[in-house]
């Protein structure tokens, strides 16, 4: 299919405007939940469209398609390289188990016409930052994904998520406005906005006068991942979204950023040099985000400062800029979407059930969930990087390329942190699922099914990442080389017919 | 000239998101922020007395078209960015709205009870 990438961004805006309408008729005609059937119809199209571009991108082609057939660097142009379609599929699969999730964990909720449009798009906007080649469509796109983030955080409009909403809105509009000047900048220079040509344009200029632009960038990116000492709206902001939502941003959102950030810094820039600035904020990340972690009570709070410190691993891996650390980064990357996804909906099935995600109310629940507490355990485990989960493999991955980069310190403290990590999760296994069951707690029940399900095929990949850890490796490959070598990339976009 | 007057307001916008903590200031702040950036990039396209970019009977006569119409691509994107720009706007406006409901402030320093 040769219209794959746009079908990809379409489907989703075009399924946000459609939503309202499906609800709407679905209540005329006393269908009961058309709208959320209508919605996994439509993540499981977007799934199959990411996978029909599947075979030729593996096969080392970069496809590209160029929007009213205008040819690049003139118009605007889609190119999916392996890199890209790493990440759209993350994005694509994470939103349909999402969807999947949300058919019960939102019912007792009101406004759903509006959930489900928001929804569509900030699919529709991560799937644009992810398949364009267009620098100014990329910060369209994510300004599209960062709004109804927004939007999706406060949905409740309760105090907690207005406040939350309201601190995430500031702080990261004034990361896309540097992002807009970064970009401006940019444009004065090299007089072009295709990502394509922009790196070859750039070789020409010296590398003094991208300074400025480059930490525009790294700045409005770094808003958006949450790196340290950009971080302070994430806890507030997936603590106070719906935990569905917690669940998207941290496992497709979060990967997003990660993806404009490499894609900006490394493969525009070509800036493998300002790798170790962020190796070291990674590592300041990775054990700010653990330290903070163990002091919390809450749990969604919790998943949160552990997602800034997961993301700390990522920057160490792919800030070594060793070809072992890039793959052993874009692994964790992947694998941190798979058990953040997951633990964030097994707290919101405990929130679903109990009604609250304060730990010092919680306790004894094993008796009650057992299946849940079992796939908790298998979420903590795997995030700690405990051997037969997937979290091991590419924890490992990094710690084998800090000491090959020659920089065995890096790898001390990745170790230490994730011991850290370990002591939190057992804490919250603690509180939560052994102990003490307060009175009120004897008559929760087990998870729903609908809910359970997409948990349960998250802990499957979980061991099967573990188990097999090539696989994982394999698959972040062509990604890795999309990264070290932009040849191919640009050859396609400007070269092809 | 254009560019001094456009830093000066990207500075403005950037000291006022820092310093000031009312809401409604930060709001502010953030638009004055963007339209400085606007006012970048439209000064990049800009050139004095040349001619909306749009290809048409005599101005294709030498000296030639392109040496003479201003940059048509930062008018597009600042045109989108303002769009862009609205909705940011719209949005935290409402959501002020709602958070001095609960809070009867809109001193963003008082609205902290998510870290108890």
């Amino acid at each position: 299919m040769t219209h794959a990438p746009i079908l990809a961004i379409v489907l989703m805006v075009f399924g946000a405007f459609l939503t309202p309408v499906v609800g709407i008729s679905a209540r005329k005609l006393g269908l009961k939940r058309a709208r959320e059937y209508f919605v996994i119809a439509l993540m499981l199209a977007e799934l199959a469209l990411v996978l029909s571009m599947f075979k030729q991108v593996w096969g080392g082609q970069v496809l590209t398609y160029k929007l009213g057939g205008w040819q690049p660097p003139w118009g605007i142009a889609l190119a999916v390289d392996g890199l890209n379609m790493f990440v759209a599929m993350v994005v694509a699969g994470m939103g349909l188990l999402v969807a999947v999730y949300s058919y019960v964990y939102m019912e007792r909720d009101t406004g759903l016409d509006q959930f489900y449009t928001l929804f569509f798009l900030t699919m529709g906007g991560m799937m644009g930052v992810t398949l364009t080649g267009d620098i100014f469509n990329l910060y369209v796109f994510f300004e599209i994904m960062c709004i109804s983030s927004y939007a999706l955080v406060a949905f409740r409009r309760k105090w907690d998520s207005i406040e939350a909403g309201l601190k995430y809105m500031i702080v990261s509009s004034f990361g896309t406005s540097f992002i807009l000047l970064g970009i401006a900048f940019l444009y004065g220079q090299a007089g072009s906005l295709n990502i394509a040509d922009l790196i070859q344009k750039l070789e020409g200029i010296s590398s003094s006068n991208l300074i400025v632009p480059l930490s525009l960038f790294v700045a409005g990116f770094g808003i958006k991942i949450a790196m340290v000492p950009l971080h302070m709206w994430m806890p507030d902001a997936y603590q106070a979204a719906p935990s569905a939502m917690a669940a998207l941003f941290s496992g497709a959102t979060a990967t997003v950023g990660i993806y404009a950030m490499i894609r900006v810094v490394y493969i525009l820039f070509g800036a493998f040099a300002i790798g170790i600035t962020f190796a070291t904020l990674g590592l300041v990340t990775m054990v700010l985000g653990a330290l903070m972690a163990l002091a919390q009570r809450d749990l969604k709070r919790l998943l949160a400062y552990s997602g800034i410190s997961q993301i700390g691993y990522i920057l160490l891996g792919i800030g070594l800029g060793t070809v072992l650390g890039v793959q052993g980064g874009l692994f964790h990357l992947f694998n941190n979407a798979i058990y953040k996804t997951m633990l964030f909906m097994i707290a919101g099935a405990i929130v679903y059930r109990v009604g609250t995600s304060d730990m010092d109310q919680l306790g004894g629940l094993w008796k009650n969930m057992p299946v849940t507490g079992t796939l908790f355990a298998v979420g903590a485990l795997a995030i700690s990087g405990v051997p037969p989960f997937n979290g091991f493999a590419s924890k490992w991955t990094i710690y084998v390329a800090g000491i090959e980069a020659g920089r065995p310190v890096f790898t001390i403290i990745a170790l230490i942190t994730s011991a850290l990590t370990l002591a939190y999760f057992l804490k919250a296994l603690n509180s939560i699922f052994l102990g003490q069951r307060p009175k009120h707690l004897s008559d929760v029940k087990e998870t729903p099914l609908p809910m359970m399900f997409p948990i349960m095929l998250l802990a499957v990949l979980c061991v099967v990442f573990g188990v097999l850890p090539q696989l994982g490796i394999d698959l972040v490959r062509p990604a890795q080389e999309a990264v070290m070598n932009s040849s191919g990339y640009i050859s396609a976009v400007l070269g092809g017919a | 000239m254009n560019y001094i007057i456009a830093m000066l307001l990207i500075t403005l916008g950037f000291y006022c998101l820092l310093i000031k903590r009312n809401l409604i200031k930060l709001i502010i702040g953030l638009s004055v922020m963007t339209d400085g950036i606007h006012l970048f990039l439209i000064s990049m396209g800009y050139r004095e007395g040349g001619i909306a970019p749009i290809a048409f009977g005599e101005w294709l006569k030498p000296p030639g078209f392109a040496a003479r119409a201003v940059d048509p691509i930062p008018q597009a994107l600042v045109l989108t960015s303002i769009v862009i720009n609205i909705c940011i706007l719209a949005l935290a406006l409402s959501l002020t709205i709602f958070a001095y409901r609960h809070y009867g402030t809109t001193n963003l320093s008082k609205l902290k009870r998510l870290k108890e």
